[in-house]
C-alpha cells in the first residue's frame, strides 16, 4: 500500500521533469561550469543561520561573490557521506574552489581531491596537506600574545587569568601565546588557567573568573565563547580589566576590556579565494595572520588612554616584529 | 486511492512552497529528481544513504511489529560503531559483530529495566541514547581520540568494508538482513509468536506464549540491527569516529520503518525512498540555493501526508 504511494510520488515527479527538460534547458546540474567565472563552493556542518560559527562561513563565500564576482553554492552537510558527495558533486561541476568548514571534512577533502584534481579544496583548520588540498590555520596566537604583553606590563599584582571553554588544541594554543608573550615581559608573571567544560554555562564562566580574581589575578582573558559574557560579568562586579576574544568584543563591557584579539574568519576565506583565482594557491598550510589582515589586535579606545605610554609603545613595536617575522609566537600545535 | 491523493497533496503543497520562495516547482523537481537518481553518482549517493535507514529501519520496524517500542537506535548505532571501531584491528568480520552485540546489549539494559521495575522502554531508550551520546564525546575526547590528540575523533578503523566503485559491502548485508527479517517474522514459529505479542500481548500469553522471552528477543535484535548500522557506517563510510556521528540515522530508522508498514521487505524501498529524498535535497541546496531548512521541511511534508493517509497500523 505504502510502497504504491512511493511509486505514485516518484513517478510523478519522473514525468514532471521529463516535460521540463524538453521545453526548457536551464543551466543547473550536469553543465559543467564555464571557465570565465570562478564558482566556489561551501560546505558547512551546521545551518548557516547559527549566527556563530557557520554563519561566518557563508558571510566569508557571500564577500567572495561580491568582491571577486564568484558564482557561489552552499550545502550543509551532516554526515560524512553527505560531506563526500558534496565535495565530489563539485569536483564534478569544475568548481575551482570548495570549502569544507571544520577539521572533519578533511578526510573527504583528501578522498574527493585525488578524483578531481582541477578543484581546490580547503577545511578550515587541519593538517591535511595534497597537491589541490590544504587547511587554513588562523594565527589568533599571534594578538593573544600581544594581550599577555599588556596584560604583564599594566599588572599590579603579576598575576593574570584564562578562562576556557573546552580545552581544545585551538584553545589550549592562544593561552599559550598568552603566557609567551606576558613572560616575555616578566619571566616570574603568573598565568592561571581554567577550563570550564563547556562553551555555553555564562554560570560557570562567573565563578571561574571570580576565582581567579579572588587569586590575585588582575587581568582576565577568556577563550569561552558564549559563556564569555559571564566572565565579562565578574570583571564588571569587581572592576577588573579583561580581554575580548575572537571577535572585537570592546563594546560588551566598555568599562572593563580593555582590547580583543580579533579574528576576522569571513576575510579569509576572500583571501584563499584571491590566491586561487591568481593561480598562487600553494599545497600547503594556509596560515592567516596579522600581514594577512585577517587577526589583529583593536583597543578600546576608552581605556587606551589610562595605559602607560610604554605599553603602546612596546605592543606596537612587537607587532611589528611579527609582522617582519622577528618575534616568533609560539602555537600549541 | 488514499495514497495517490496523498501523493498530488504532497506535490500541489510543495509548489505552492516553492512558489512562495518564487521558485518553478517544475524546475526544483526536475532538480530533486536529477540529484537523486539522475545519474549513476547520483544513485550512488542515494544507495550509499539508504544503507543505514534500511538497518535502522528494520531495527524499528522488527521492535514494533513484537510491540516493543524502541525509540533508541540512535544509542545503539553509537554503540554499535564504538565497538565496531575497537574490534577492527582485529579484522572486519570480527567487528561487525562486535557492533551488533553492543548495539544488542545496549538495548537490553532497556530491557532489564523494564522487567526489573516495569520501567517503560520508549522512556530508557531515548534517555540511553544521550547517554550513548556522551559516551561516544568522552571516547573521542579521552580514551579513542586520535594519537595525534588534536582533534576530537579517532584514528582511523584498523579494517574496512570492501568497496565496488562508491559502494561498500554494507548494501549486501543490509539487504541480506532485511530478506532474514522478513524470514523471521512470516516464516518462523518464532517469528509468529514476536507478532502475536506485539499485535495483542495479553492473548499471546493465553495462547501459551512467554511474552517477556519475546520481548527480551524483539529488543536484543533490534539492538543488533541498529548497532550493525553503526558498525557499517563506520566501517565503509567514515572509517573513524567523532562527535556528531550518529546524525539522526537512529530517529530517521523510525520514520523510514512506519512508511514501510513495519514490512521488511517494503522497508527496502522506503529507506531508498528516503536516501534519495537526502541526495536530492543536497542538490536543491547546491544548484537551487534552497537552503537545507527548506529541504528538510518538504521531506516532512511528504512523510506525515503519506503517514496521514496511509493506515500503518494495518495488521496482517
Amino acid at each position: 500500500m505504502k510502497r504504491t504511494a512511493v511509486i505514485i510520488v516518484t513517478a510523478l515527479l519522473a514525468v514532471a521533469c521529463n516535460q521540463k527538460q524538453e521545453s526548457t534547458s536551464t543551466p543547473t546540474s550536469a553543465a559543467p561550469a564555464p571557465k570565465s567565472v570562478m564558482h566556489v563552493g561551501l560546505l558547512t556542518p551546521g545551518s548557516i543561520n547559527d549566527a556563530g560559527w557557520n554563519a561566518l562561513a557563508w558571510e566569508g563565500v557571500q564577500r567572495i561573490q561580491k568582491e571577486l564576482g564568484a558564482e557561489v553554492s552552499h550545502q550543509e552537510t551532516k554526515t560524512p557521506a553527505e560531506i563526500l558527495e558534496g565535495f565530489k558533486s563539485y569536483g564534478a561541476k569544475n568548481y575551482d574552489l570548495a570549502f569544507g568548514h571544520g577539521f572533519e571534512f578533511q578526510d573527504a577533502a583528501k578522498q574527493a581531491g585525488a578524483q578531481y584534481p582541477k578543484t581546490i579544496f580547503i577545511t578550515t583548520s587541519g593538517n591535511t596537506v595534497a597537491p589541490n588540498v590544504a587547511p587554513m590555520v588562523f594565527e589568533l596566537e599571534q594578538a593573544t600574545y600581544l594581550l599577555g604583553i599588556i596584560a604583564a606590563r599594566e599588572s599590579k599584582t603579576g598575576k593574570a587569568g584564562l578562562v576556557g571553554g573546552i580545552n581544545l588544541p585551538s584553545i589550549a594554543s592562544t593561552f599559550l601565546a598568552f603566557k609567551a608573550g606576558a613572560q616575555s615581559v616578566n619571566p616570574k608573571f603568573e598565568v592561571k588557567e581554567i577550563y570550564t567544560g563547556n562553551f555555553d554555562d555564562l554560570g560557570a564562566a562567573k565563578l571561574a573568573t571570580q576565582s581567579l580574581i579572588n587569586a590575585g589575578c588582575d587581568f582576565i582573558f577568556h577563550q569561552a565563547n558564549e559563556a564569555g559574557r559571564g566572565v565579562f560579568q565578574a570583571c564588571q562586579e569587581k572592576h577588573v580589566r579583561c580581554f575580548g576574544s575572537n571577535k572585537n568584543q570592546n563594546d560588551l563591557a566598555p568599562d572593563v576590556i580593555v582590547a580583543s584579539a580579533v579574528l576576522d574568519v569571513p576575510g579569509a576565506f576572500v583571501t584563499v579565494a584571491k590566491k586561487v583565482q591568481s593561480h598562487q594557491f600553494k599545497p600547503e598550510i594556509q596560515y592567516l595572520g596579522m600581514n594577512e589582515g585577517i587577526v589583529s589586535l583593536v583597543w578600546n579606545d576608552k581605556l587606551k588612554p589610562a595605559m602607560k605610554p610604554e605599553t603602546i609603545a612596546e605592543v606596537e613595536k612587537v607587532e611589528q616584529g611579527i609582522r617582519s617575522g622577528t618575534v616568533k609566537v609560539p602555537r600549541g600545535f | 486511492m488514499r495514497q495517490l491523493a496523498a501523493a498530488l497533496l504532497a506535490v500541489v503543497l510543495l509548489s505552492l512552497c516553492a512558489l512562495a520562495v518564487g521558485r518553478s516547482p517544475v524546475e526544483l523537481l526536475r532538480i530533486l529528481t536529477l540529484g537523486s537518481v539522475g545519474s549513476r553518482f547520483a544513485i550512488e549517493g542515494t544507495l550509499l544513504k539508504s544503507i543505514p535507514l534500511l538497518l535502522t529501519g528494520l531495527s524499528v520496524a522488527l521492535a514494533f511489529r513484537a510491540g516493543v517500542w524502541n525509540i533508541g537506535g540512535e544509542g545503539q548505532f553509537i554503540t554499535g560503531a564504538i565497538a565496531a571501531l575497537i574490534a577492527s584491528h582485529l579484522g572486519v568480520v570480527p567487528a561487525i559483530l562486535a557492533s551488533m552485540l553492543a548495539g544488542a546489549v545496549w538495548a537490553s539494559i532497556a530491557t532489564l529495566m523494564r522487567l526489573w521495575r516495569n520501567a517503560p522502554e520508549v522512556l530508557t531508550t531515548i534517555l540511553l541514547n544521550f547517554t550513548a551520546i556522551h559516551l561516544l564525546g568522552w571516547c573521542v575526547n579521552g580514551p579513542l581520540q586520535e594519537r595525534s590528540a588534536q582533534y576530537p575523533q579517532s584514528d582511523l578503523a584498523g579494517a574496512s568494508l570492501p568497496v565496488a566503485g562508491e559502494l561498500h559491502a554494507g548494501i549486501v548485508i543490509a539487504l541480506a538482513a532485511s530478506v532474514a527479517s522478513w524470514f523471521l517474522l512470516y516464516r518462523t514459529a518464532a517469528g509468529l509468536r514476536l507478532r502475536a505479542t506485539g499485535l495483542n500481548a495479553r492473548a499471546a500469553a493465553w495462547a501459551g506464549i512467554n511474552v517477556n522471552a519475546q520481548l527480551v528477543r524483539a529488543m536484543a535484535i533490534s539492538g543488533a540491527f541498529a548497532g550493525l548500522a553503526g558498525g557499517i557506517e563506520l566501517l565503509g563510510t567514515t572509517h573513524r569516529l567523532f562527535e556528531r556521528f550518529a546524525a539522526g540515522y537512529g530517529y530517521s530508522g523510525i520514520a523510514v520503518a512506519l512508511l514501510a508498514q513495519l514490512h521488511p521487505l517494503a522497508t527496502v524501498a522506503s529507506a531508498m525512498f528516503f536516501g534519495a529524498l537526502a541526495t536530492g535535497a543536497g542538490e536543491l541546496q547546491r544548484t537551487a540555493g534552497i537552503s537545507s531548512s527548506i529541504a528538510v521541511f518538504g521531506q516532512a511534508v511528504i512523510i506525515l501526508l503519506l503517514i496521514l493517509f496511509g493506515s500503518w497500523r494495518s495488521r496482517d
